[in-house]
């Protein structure tokens, strides 16, 4: 895995996170705040790409658990055929917020949505993210095309 | 989710799109970080002052995994950077760091301290190696002194008055004020 952070974890950033999102939506639209999320996709998370492109969805299936797991989230990952799906029961981002009276973003799980989305681009898989509110959502891994 | 841990890699992006649209886009959002931070922490350091921006800097190291210093001097305190946590992942990055990651730490800072009374100094030392000496003053006249002697200052608004040449702007009638 590319990034592969110990130490402590600062959660607030997931505070400064829900700013900036609500900051660009609001200022600048949301082509632009998805924009900054295809390229986090598709240059910070280059190594995950490259990895898609080549079939490979491990990586990415590897960072969804580290960091989920660094940061206390409950998720179940599952694997059924060419599909390998997230269920998250406790986003800890959203718990982080919600825990702290803060207001989240409407477009706060865009940066869930868009990244899975853009990391797909380009590779055999659609990687779709259903929202179902509540720091819970689905996240899905499909081969589309061999 | 983007993790907590990759953070700065996302602000990354968003300063390099901002800076994209024009150098004062980027301004105007350090002045939102700024107007942000204010709220958590102005009341605090006003009532507090240098102890109590001291505690704040304390947590800070810990929570972020800094490789530092912090020391009260009475009169200022002193946070020396010797592995910045925030520009190291910037580096340690797929994609490019954009120019000017350092400003967007002064660019939440100074709005705080002037909502606070307080003064803070920062010298960058260097835009692509993650150290740098940050002081904060309770008086004005002993901060503009350490300006004078910074190698790299850091002035984000001052620069947005001028962004061309805006990298090596402060770079200071420079080295040979360190020279002193």
């Amino acid at each position: 895995m590319r990034y592969k952070e110990t130490g402590e974890v600062h959660m607030d950033f997931h505070r400064t996170t829900n700013g900036t999102i609500g900051y660009l939506r609001k200022t600048y639209g949301e082509q632009f705040l998805d924009e900054v999320f295809r390229r986090t996709a598709q240059d910070v998370y280059r190594s995950i790409h490259a990895d898609l492109k080549r079939g490979d969805p491990e990586q990415l299936v590897e960072h969804w658990s580290y960091f989920f797991d660094r940061e206390k989230g409950e998720y179940l990952i599952e694997r059924k055929g060419e599909e390998i799906r997230m269920t998250v029961k406790r986003c800890p981002a959203i718990a982080y917020l919600q825990g702290r009276g803060i207001e989240i973003d409407p477009a706060f799980c865009r940066q869930t949505v868009v990244v899975n989305a853009a990391l797909a681009e380009g590779t055999p898989f659609n990687i779709v993210t259903e929202v179902l509110g509540g720091g819970r959502c689905v996240q899905t891994i499909r081969r589309v095309k061999k | 989710m983007i993790p907590s841990d990759h953070f700065v890699r996302f602000y990354n992006e968003v300063f390099k799109a901002l800076e994209a649209r024009g150098h004062e886009c980027l301004v105007a959002y350090w002045r939102e970080l700024g107007r942000l931070q204010s709220v958590e922490l102005a009341d605090r350091f006003r009532a507090g002052g240098l102890k109590a921006a001291l505690e704040y800097w304390k947590r800070i190291v810990i929570e972020e995994n800094c490789e530092s210093s912090i020391e009260d001097h009475g009169d200022y305190l002193e946070f020396r950077m010797i592995r910045c946590p925030s520009l190291s992942k910037v580096l340690d990055n797929d994609a490019s760091p954009c120019e000017f990651y350092c400003d967007h730490c002064m660019g939440w800072v100074e709005p705080v301290m002037k909502a606070s009374g307080l003064y803070a100094v920062m010298d960058m030392e260097s835009r692509t190696e993650p150290h740098c000496t940050f002081r904060v003053f309770s008086d004005k006249a002993k901060a503009m002194e350490f300006e004078r002697k910074a190698r790299l200052l850091s002035k984000p608004y001052d620069a947005a008055a001028a962004p061309a040449g805006h990298s090596t702007l402060h770079r200071r009638a420079a080295d040979t004020q360190h020279q002193d």
